[in-house]
């Protein structure tokens, strides 16, 4: 039983030939956390798009959960950033986490019960049934990435991707999150989720992958999180504080 | 084939498609950055009732005022309609466009001549062109110009970061109807000569086309008003040996949109050449922004 | 008798088609934001039907193919966003009425002239017309019922889309070549003016009234038929074109909708 959820090895993955990450080696456990730390563009939603089988691998090879990524697809849910969705296209937030039930429903057979059910938990976990026949562009931003990642569970990923979950999110959505992810790994989800705040993925993660055009460093958040990766990741927007301690400083 | 622009109304038409060239290399600049197509579009069919107001009022003279008054409160109705929400831009502007347009229908409809004038609402009478209009396209041309000239820092600013522009000042709303309303006076010093289709070419293509040869804005209008003089000398030669030589009627407002279509047709692989060749690997925000 | 040998009858029965079917496809454009596509299809379809009635094959064909080489091509562009699809879709109108005319201007006898291009002739519409445009909008109503959840993910979310298996691609090419079929079979009855307004103006209208697309996609039918009827009553009235006052009276709906919206609110 105990195999990977995901391992890559030797991974560099790009578009048209291009690459954007290369060097990327690392393990994933069921019930892990895997945060991806890095300055914006340094390629993580790349390479979370590679696992999803959605950005091409031109070096090494990628397994999730024993498959390659564009098989393992039933088995692994996403959860995109939510500024990239048209607030006002006419969906409401119940129809946005039936979404998440779409692979086994097929295009057209009616939701059955269970649908039904595993839509409103979803709901529920994410602490917004009571805004179920919203339309999804009338909540906040925390709200709609709360809502996108009720449409993930109502899936049951064995992995889980999240692109930045807490960018713009309010602490009140922040917290809701963070004790979902908890609650799905305790479960045996495997998780991985992009980040550039260092606080996050202390707190979260049992795993830290520093990367910025290729990987840095992987490890623990104590083995990863220090000066000298940082650094090297970071360039010159990461300061040394007097006490040891570390800042970045975004450009 | 320098005979044919020997003839004087060959002549007239030619000088006719240069003064539009000065103006369209530069405006569809901002029409290309601020993605106006649509916009452009839905201008040239808007200022038809103007037309036909003004010419059941008062005649030829009556044609350009109406034109104008038209021409400039489309501007305004669409700098209003797409900065108040509620309603997407394209299908604002789709709206307006079907609306103006089907006003002017209904007004010649009740009129005898009614597809004459709008065929030669479509393909304007180039080849009629008078001194007089040549004169007022001058004036016009020459006005547009300078309210370019004047805005040009302020429109490009606003084109590439509006949410900066704001900060710093700048009022976009005012920003976005200055724009409109030149490129109403496009229309309006264009449509009667060049007809509708001739005129949304001039508004899009040039600096489209342009976009394949360059990146930087002056060298696009630049390029712009020299494809269109291209365009504006080739396509009257073609529709005149069409006529004269094969007997085709081909009128001289297409054949001139033709030869503009097809050098931006020409023109795409070498767009795909170049960003093969000098931006090598694509920068990373673009691919994951 | 037969009924449908009255000019009237049929050109009601056209407006109520041709409202349905815009209807239906409308709140699809107007939520993806394709007006401006629509608008090109519009007139880059129109060489392929001058073509397709030189060669002496069936004119709905012609404009088919066209629109979906044009639909494929637009599809393609929009991958690379940014202002180039603008720009290209801008050059695919002005290209496509320009390279119609001159292939119009190659016939002599060349039977539908160009303003009937622009503004329809609802009053011409003959019995097979009206079967083929029961059979599109047969078709486009089952395309968007069966296809509902796939479009709406797509629609709404690509990416996510794409990583739960659901190709948006390609259900982009589907939604695309359904406005195309839709297009080429409204034009020649009611034009290319009337096809846009009929297409977006109601839609936009059932937009403000409902944010659920199936309620929105009903309504904006409803609309569409309601002010097919309205325009064709006020052109046999006053004696003005059919086409015109059905697109004016589109437009009422729409700014009536608007105005309805507001006091409700306020």
């Amino acid at each position: 039983m105990a195999t990977a959820a995901l391992r890559l090895t030797g991974v560099s993955v790009g578009y048209s030939g291009t690459p954007v990450v290369t060097g990327v080696d690392l393990e994933l456990r069921p019930g892990q956390r895997l945060a991806l730390v890095g300055p914006n563009g340094a390629g993580k939603s790349t390479l979370i798009k590679a696992v999803l089988g959605l950005a091409a691998i031109l070096e090494g090879t990628a397994t999730v959960l024993d498959r390659t990524p564009a098989r393992a697809r039933a088995l692994t849910g996403y959860v995109p950033q939510t500024g990239n969705l048209d607030p006002d296209f006419p969906v409401s937030v119940r129809q946005v986490v039936m979404m998440g039930r779409y692979r086994q429903l097929g295009w057209w057979r009616p939701a059955r019960a269970a649908d039904r059910r595993a839509v409103a938990e979803a709901l529920d976990r994410v602490g917004l049934a009571d805004r179920a026949g919203h339309r999804f562009g009338l909540l906040s931003g925390g709200q709609r990435q709360r809502v996108l990642l009720a449409r993930a569970i109502a899936a049951q990923p064995r992995l889980l991707l999240l692109d930045e979950p807490f960018n713009g999110v309010d602490a009140v959505s922040q917290e809701a999150i963070v004790r979902v992810l908890r609650e799905l790994s305790a479960a045996g989800a495997a998780l991985v989720l992009s980040t550039h705040d260092l606080a996050v993925a202390r707190d979260l993660a049992d795993l830290v992958c520093l990367i910025n055009g290729r990987q840095w460093a992987v490890g623990t958040p104590a083995e990863t999180l220090t000066a000298k990766p940082l650094r090297q990741t970071y360039g010159s927007s990461a300061i040394d504080l007097a006490d040891g301690r570390m800042v970045l400083v975004e450009p | 084939m320098i005979e044919p622009f020997t003839v004087p109304f060959m002549g007239r038409a030619l000088t006719e498609i240069a003064l539009l060239a000065l103006i369209c290399g530069p405006i569809s600049v901002f029409v290309f950055v601020r993605r106006l197509s649509f916009v452009s579009d839905a201008l040239t069919h808007t200022v038809f009732p103007g037309v036909v107001v003004g010419f059941v009022a008062g005649g030829m003279d009556g044609l350009f005022t109406g034109a104008l008054v038209a021409g400039v409160l489309t501007a305004v109705v669409l700098t209003v309609l797409t900065r108040s929400a509620r309603l997407t831009d394209d299908a604002a502007t789709a709206v307006v466009l079907t609306a103006m347009f089907s006003i002017g229908v209904i007004l010649v409809s009740r009129r005898t001549s009614y597809t004459s004038d709008l065929t030669a609402f479509l393909f304007g009478r180039l080849l009629t062109v008078t001194p007089r209009q040549i004169s007022e396209t001058a004036v016009l041309a020459a006005v547009i110009l300078i309210a370019l000239a004047i805005g040009a820092r302020a429109l490009t600013f606003r084109a590439f970061d509006p949410a900066g522009a704001a900060a710093a000042g700048l009022r976009i709303g005012r920003l976005d109807l200055w724009l409109n309303i030149l490129l109403a006076l496009v229309v309006v010093a264009a449509v009667r000569a060049v007809g509708t289709i001739l005129v949304v070419a001039l508004l899009v293509v040039p600096a489209a086309a342009a976009r394949m040869v360059t990146d930087r804005l002056v060298p696009m209008a630049v390029a712009g008003t020299g494809l269109v003089l291209a365009a504006g000398y080739f396509g009257l030669l073609l529709s005149w040996t069409a006529s004269l030589r094969y007997g085709v009627a081909l009128t001289s407002a297409s054949a001139v949109v033709l030869m503009l279509v097809l050098a931006y047709v020409l023109l795409l692989p070498l767009r795909r050449w170049r960003d093969r060749a000098f931006t090598g690997r694509p920068s990373p925000h673009e691919l994951v922004g | 008798m037969n009924w449908w040998d009255d000019v009237m009858h049929r050109a009601v029965a056209e407006v109520v088609l041709v409202g349905a079917l815009t209807g239906l496809i409308g709140v699809q454009v107007v939520v993806r934001r394709l007006s401006f596509f629509t608008m090109a299809l519009t007139h880059a379809t129109f060489p392929g039907v001058v073509a397709a009635s030189i060669i002496g094959v069936n004119l709905l064909l012609g404009g088919v193919v066209t629109g979906a080489v044009v639909a494929l091509g637009v599809a393609a562009l929009t991958r690379r966003r940014g202002q180039d699809a603008a720009a290209a879709t801008g050059v695919l109108v002005s290209g496509g009425f320009a390279l119609g005319a001159a292939l119009v201007a190659t016939q002599s006898g060349f039977s539908r002239d160009l303003s009937s291009f622009l503004v329809g002739s609802i009053l011409t519409v003959s019995a097979s017309d009206l079967v083929v445009t029961v059979a599109v909008l047969a078709v486009v109503a089952l395309v968007l019922v069966f296809c509902a959840r796939p479009l709406l993910y797509a629609g709404f979310d690509p990416v996510g889309a794409r990583a739960s298996g659901i190709r948006a691609g390609g259900w982009d090419v589907v939604l695309l070549l359904t406005i195309v079929l839709v297009v080429v079979t409204v034009v020649p009855a009611v034009g290319t003016i009337l096809a846009l307004s009929l297409i977006v103006a109601p839609a936009a209208a059932a937009r403000l009234w409902s944010d659920r697309l199936p309620v929105a996609t009903v309504l904006a039918a409803t609309f569409g038929v309601a002010s097919g009827l309205a325009g064709l009553w006020v052109s046999s009235r006053w004696n003005v074109a059919a086409g015109a006052s059905i697109s004016l009276a589109a437009t009422a709906v729409l700014v009536l909708s608007w105005g309805l919206r507001r006091a409700v609110r306020a």
